[in-house]
Formats: structure tokens, C-alpha cells, sequence
């Protein structure tokens, strides 16, 4: 099979990014694979990739290169077909929608998989007859405004399939968009095998890792660490990772004199060795779109103590057996998943090899597995023809007119509905 | 309670054997070469460098950076594709902030990126201190991005543990390598620069943990660096300092609260801090009289 990424910009740093490239990686095994970048502001991409996957730009932001595209009269008229609604509208334009729409007008391809929400629209409106049409939503329908979920629900009836990271996201599409003949399927974001040995589980350390932000709840994760002093103070804490809370966190350590147990170490890359150091990992965010940080932490043989947030972590832990789910905002609860492994060094070293074998399941090899059965599956189906499919979405229902409408607006470019969040 | 004096470092081998690094091949010219470090509990390290493709001897050559001075290490192949150098604890490393380099037949040393650091074995490191030293070499990388190896050599060593902020004193628990602590040890609460005599605090504690209170209330305004002298004024006057961890640089990471106290000329406020060369000193400064100093430094 011939495979085409459509990224935001393949040459930047995030998690998608990363994803994308691990996923491409793991497909190029056995296909013929590219990602397809519709911004490139610097030469090489950060994240290095597998040379057998082919890496090119639509737009060239780049000011020293011969072919920027910065002066285009064209850069500087606003985007039509990308919708309006979505957090990164203002880097799109009247160029990005004609080069996105010549790339999918000739794309030779047998599946184009497009990685966020605009860039599904492309790929539903846009795409020559021909190639599966792949949506990937790497963050969470409930995450959207309403003004973007009504401009997805308008042409995501013209994809072949919706894949999201979650079961449970894949049933909040499946229970209030609805998308007539649109596969909608869960596939987990890969995570390759660390570049270091796994964890020995010896250390008496409770690692952490993530953006310094109020979705983390670190003040939780600090607080419940004032209990587990109480009863261990042979324990202690790091928190990896840069954000605009690590002030506000310092005065709480400070405050419950925790300064000799409890670490801000900044941002580590790669993560991996500092998980290494650590014996368990602790997650107490609110909300966790997937849970990336814990797959990593499982992969170099940590179990993990999280909050039981929505989306992703109920989904990648097994409680009890390779780490341990624990109420949301309750300090108490989170304390006492850490002191239940801190004090039971059999059950913990127990968890931690549970951990190792089912986080396996993660390995690009395996979810590249997952969507070649899922692009072999669309491929033998028969149905409707997408025209057919999209007149009756746009019917059904009241609410399927209603995004019709603003599908209208948004392509007239005039709409005056309030601007998508940043993902 | 002798002095013990340090004796020339033995050669010996990393404790732990270093581990492979797999990795894909998608080096080209015009990527630097990179490094995986592997450091062991003794203090050594390892370097792994993927291999260039060029033939003839190749050197990892470490260089200090305010000397110039340089300690070459050979490179051999340990597996396809991969060079190994080694740098046993025995090896004298001096103290400073050493670059990174590979050389290359008898081409220019090409400088060294950072790869994965696997330093695990240094976290919560006790070394016996059988030796007499303390030998610590923390690879990390640059603020431009390249592999330097940051080195101390302490004989006598005194780890500084746990801090306790108090309201009018600070109190300082450590551990002392390479020498006995004895009855007449004695911690120094010395100013930088000036003529003012260092502060005298009484130490205690089990051998070889020690514990010591600075007493704010008697420091002035400035710098005041921490010394232990563990066998009194007649032994070695040892300077505090936090060591052994994977930390290279403590200074952002190790911060405490400060403390508010009324100071001979105004309101002041003292903390203890690590200095870029991770030694334990205390800062007195004047606060704005006007409400209650930032919690954080």
C-alpha cells in the first residue's frame, strides 16, 4: 500500500508530531509511506525518522530558502476550506488551502490520513476519487467547540473512517456525531520501546513527567506527597517537564516544607532514562486525551498510580494488576495508590514486570498492525457511493442541517462564530 | 583522627557493564556526531559513539574548558556500527567542565552532542570513600547543545543532605568521605572576600553523618560559604558540597525557602543556595521593608 500523512508541520515538536513519525516508521516496513507537511519552517525535522519514509512541504516558511512562500500575496489571505473554528486557523490561508487542495487533487496514494481536525476537512472535501480517506482525531471530540464540531460533522461523512485514541472517544463520535458509513475505530498511539534498559524498581523514587499546566494537577500530585512523607520519608518525588505553574508549585513545596523530597527537574528529553530512575510513576491530571506519559512510564517498567481522568487511562491501565487507578481531584485516594506500592515491594515489583509485558501492546509494530487491517477492511467494503452518503447525513437530522449551515458559513468565510480553541 | 591522604586513583573497571544502545541508523555528514553516555555507581563512564564510516584510530578527547588541558580516550568497536571509550573512576579526571570532542585519525576533533545519558547509577550514590576522594564526572548537555562532562575531585569529600529552613537558623546535615570525623570537627560559616572572621558552629551527629546549625541572626549582609572542618583546626578545612546525584547543576533544581529576619541595617533575608560548582553557601541580602519577600528564589 501506498500510505500519505497530512500533518500541520512535520518539522516541529509535539505529540502528534512525534506519533506521526513513530506510526510512519512502523508502516514503512511493509508499505510505501510519506508524510506530507503542510508547513516547513526549518531544514530537517526535529524528530529523526526512518530514511524509507519520504518527508515534504507544501508551504516553505523558511526566509533563506529559494522557495519561501512568506511574501505570497496569497499567504496572507485567509484560509476558506480550513475551518475557521479550529485552534490553528491563523496559520492557514488562501495558499495553504489551494496547495492542500492541488496535493489531495493528485495524490498517489492508495490511503491519506490526515492528523487533526482541519486537515480532515481537506482530506473529506478535497481528495480525488480513489484513495481511503483516514481522519485521525488525536485529541477528544469534547475538547472541540461547538462551532468545530458542527464543521466536522458537515463533511466527516465523506471520510472512509474516523480513527480516535480512546474507546471512549470513539463512542462519544459514534453517540452524538453521527456519521452515516464512517468507520469509527480506536487505535492507541504507538510508543516504541525505550532506548534503555527498564527500571530495577530499587530506587525509592516517584517520578512524574509532563507540561507544568493546571490540566496535570500537580498540586494534587505535591500534596498527596506530604502524606506519603508522613508515613515514608525515605521517598521522595521528581516532576519533569516546564510549564507556567512551576512558580506557583515551588511556593507549594516550599509551604509544606517539602524542599528535601520533592524535585521540579525541568525539562528532560528524552524522558526515557529518567523514567529509568524512578520506581513508580504517578499521573494526576484531570483529563488525559490519551495518556502518552503513561504508556512511555509502563514501557521502562514503571507501574503507574493515576487518577482514573477521562479519556485514556482507564483504557491503557489494568487496575490492580500493572498499576493502580485512583479517584480524580482526591489527595487522599492519590497518596494512598502511592503508599499501597511504596510499601509492598512484592506487589510493586509485580505490577512493574505486568507493566512491561502489557504496555507491549503499544509497540508501532503492533498498532501499525491495527490500521493495516482497518485500511484492508475499508478497502474490500461496498456501499453508498460518499455522495450518496453525505446527502444522507446532511438530512437526517435537524442538527446534521444545522451544521450543513454552518459548513456554508464557514466556506463563505464570514462567519461570526467564536474562534476554535488552541489543541 | 588522621587526615587521610589521597593516593594516586586505581585503575579500575565500571562496575556495571554498559549497556548497548540501539538505535536507527539515520546519521548523515551533516549531523554531529553523538554520544550515549553509560556512568557507573563507582563514578566511571562510558561513551558510545556511532560510527562515522571513516577508517583509522579514533579518539574521544575530553577537554577542559578553562585550561585547554585534554585526557584522550581510544574508541573501539564494541558492536556494528558502534564505538566504545571508557573513562574508569580510577582515571584522574580534574575538577572543571570538560568538553567533548572525537577525533578521527588525524583529522579535527569534531565536537559531540549528547545522546541518551543513562545515569541511573548515580542517583542516591554512596560511595565508600575507602579511597580518600570522592570522584564525580556528570555528563549533561550545553546550553548550545553539546556533550561536556562535568567533573569534581574531593580529598576529603562532606555531602550536604538535607537542609532544614528554621526561622533563625538553618540547619545543614551532610556526610563526610575520606577522612574521619572527630571529636574537635567544627563547621565554618565563612564570609566571601572581607576581613569578618568566619563563624565558628558546633558539629554533631553519628560519624561519619554530621549536622550542623548556621545561625542567621549572626550573618551579615553577602556570601557566606560553608566549610566542615572534621578533625578541627589542625585537619583539612573541607568545602560543603552536593555531589553525589545525576544532577549537574544543582543550583535551579535544589532551592529553599527563605527566611525574613530583622538584620543590623534593615530587614534581610537569608537562604541557602548551591553555587555553579554545587557547593553549599548562604545569601543575606536587604529586602524592601514593605511586605513579605517572595517565597521563591
Amino acid at each position: 500500500m501506498h500510505i500519505s500523512f497530512l500533518i500541520h508541520n512535520a518539522y516541529g515538536i509535539g505529540g502528534t508530531i512525534r506519533t506521526t513519525f513513530n506510526l510512519a516508521d512502523a508502516l514503512a516496513d511493509h508499505h510505501d509511506v510519506e508524510v506530507v507537511s503542510v508547513f516547513r519552517h526549518r531544514d530537517e525535522p526535529v524528530f529523526a525518522h526512518d530514511p524509507r519514509v519520504r518527508v515534504r512541504h507544501l508551504v516553505d516558511l523558511r526566509k533563506d530558502s529559494p522557495g519561501y512562500d512568506g511574501e505570497d500575496p496569497e499567504h496572507r489571505a485567509r484560509a476558506r476550506v480550513f475551518p475557521r473554528a479550529e485552534g490553528r486557523y491563523a496559520q492557514y490561508s488562501a495558499l495553504s488551502d489551494r496547495r492542500i487542495a492541488a496535493h489531495l487533487a493528485t495524490v498517489e496514494a492508495d490511503v491519506v490520513v490526515g492528523t487533526r481536525p482541519g486537515l480532515n476537512v481537506h482530506l473529506a472535501r478535497q481528495t480525488r476519487r480513489g484513495p481511503l480517506r483516514v481522519g485521525q482525531e488525536h485529541l477528544t471530540l469534547d475538547s472541540h467547540s461547538a462551532a468545530l464540531r458542527a464543521a466536522l460533522r458537515a463533511v466527516y461523512p465523506c471520510l472512509d473512517a474516523l480513527t480516535t485514541t480512546t474507546e471512549a472517544d470513539a463512542r462519544a463520535y459514534r453517540g452524538t456525531m453521527r456519521l452515516p458509513g464512517v468507520r469509527i475505530q480506536a487505535v492507541p498511539n504507538p510508543v516504541p520501546a525505550p532506548v534503555v534498559e527498564p527500571a530495577d524498581g530499587s530506587g525509592k523514587w516517584v517520578v512524574a513527567a509532563g507540561r507544568l499546566a493546571p490540566v496535570k494537577r500537580y498540586d494534587l500530585l505535591i500534596r498527596a506527597f506530604d502524606r506519603v512523607r508522613g508515613q515514608r520519608p525515605d521517598w521522595r518525588l521528581r516532576i519533569y517537564g516546564g510549564g507556567k505553574q512551576k512558580e506557583r508549585l515551588r511556593a507549594l513545596i516550599d509551604d509544606l516544607d517539602l524542599y528535601n523530597h520533592v524535585y521540579l527537574m525541568g525539562p528532560a528529553n528524552p524522558i526515557e532514562p529518567e523514567w529509568a530512575k524512578g520506581s513508580i510513576a504517578a499521573v494526576t491530571s484531570s483529563l488525559e486525551s490519551f495518556g502518552m506519559t503513561i504508556v512511555e512510564a509502563m514501557r521502562c517498567g514503571l507501574p503507574v498510580v493515576s487518577t482514573d481522568c477521562p479519556h485514556g487511562p482507564g483504557e491503557i491501565i489494568d487496575n490492580g494488576v500493572d498499576g493502580r487507578l485512583v479517584e480524580v481531584g482526591n489527595v487522599e485516594a492519590i497518596a494512598g495508590g502511592l503508599l499501597e506500592l511504596i510499601n509492598d515491594d512484592a506487589l510493586r515489583h509485580r505490577m512493574a514486570v505486568r507493566a512491561l509485558q502489557d504496555s507491549a501492546r503499544f509497540d508501532p509494530a503492533r498498532i501499525a498492525e491495527r490500521y493495516e487491517s482497518l485500511f484492508s477492511g475499508l478497502s474490500r467494503r461496498s456501499g453508498p457511493s460518499r455522495l450518496a452518503r453525505v446527502r444522507e447525513s446532511l438530512h437526517r437530522t435537524r442538527g446534521a442541517l444545522l451544521s450543513g449551515a454552518y459548513a456554508v458559513r464557514d466556506a463563505a468565510g464570514r462567519d461570526g462564530l467564536r474562534k476554535g480553541r488552541t489543541a | 583522627m588522621t587526615t587521610l591522604v589521597p593516593r594516586p586513583p586505581q585503575p579500575q573497571q565500571p562496575s556495571v557493564p554498559p549497556q548497548p544502545v540501539p538505535r536507527r541508523a539515520e546519521e548523515d555528514t551533516a549531523v554531529p556526531p553523538r554520544a550515549d553516555c553509560v556512568a557507573d555507581s563507582a563514578g566511571g563512564l562510558t561513551f558510545d559513539v556511532t560510527e562515522t564510516g571513516e577508517s583509522g584510530a579514533a579518539l574521544l578527547v575530553l577537554r577542559r574548558r578553562d585550561d585547554g588541558a585534554e585526557v584522550s580516550l581510544p574508541l573501539t568497536p564494541v558492536s556494528e556500527g558502534r564505538l566504545r571509550a571508557a573513562l574508569p573512576s580510577g582515571v584522574a579526571l580534574p575538577e572543571g567542565r570538560w568538553d567533548a570532542y572525537v577525533r578521527l585519525a588525524d583529522g579535527e576533533p569534531q565536537r559531540l552532542v549528547p545522546g541518551v545519558n543513562d545515569l541511573r547509577s548515580l542517583v542516591d550514590r554512596m560511595p565508600s570513600g575507602s579511597l580518600g576522594h570522592v570522584a564525580v564526572r556528570i555528563p549533561y548537555a550545553t546550553k548550545h547543545g553539546n556533550l561536556t562532562v562535568r567533573s569534581w575531585l574531593r580529598a576529603p569529600h562532606a555531602e550536604a543532605g538535607e537542609l532544614h529552613v528554621g526561622e533563625r537558623v538553618l540547619e545543614v546535615r551532610g556526610r563526610v568521605y575520606g577522612v574521619a570525623l572527630g571529636p574537635d570537627a567544627y563547621a565554618e560559616v565563612s564570609p566571601r572576600g572581607g576581613d569578618t572572621a568566619p563563624l565558628r558552629a558546633e558539629v554533631t551527629g553519628d560519624a561519619p553523618d554530621f549536622r550542623f546549625d548556621v545561625p542567621y541572626d549572626e550573618l551579615a549582609e553577602g556570601v557566606w560559604d560553608l566549610w566542615l572542618r572534621p578533625a578541627g583546626q589542625a585537619g583539612p578545612r573541607v568545602r560543603l558540597a552536593r555531589l553525589l546525584d545525576d544532577v549537574a547543576d544543582k543550583k535551579a533544581i535544589f532551592t529553599y525557602p527563605k527566611a525574613e529576619l530583622r538584620g543590623a541595617h534593615g530587614p534581610v533575608e537569608a537562604h541557602p543556595y548551591y553555587t555553579v560548582d554545587n557547593d553549599l553557601s548562604v545569601a543575606v541580602t536587604a529586602r524592601s521593608p514593605k511586605g513579605p519577600a517572595p517565597k521563591t528564589s
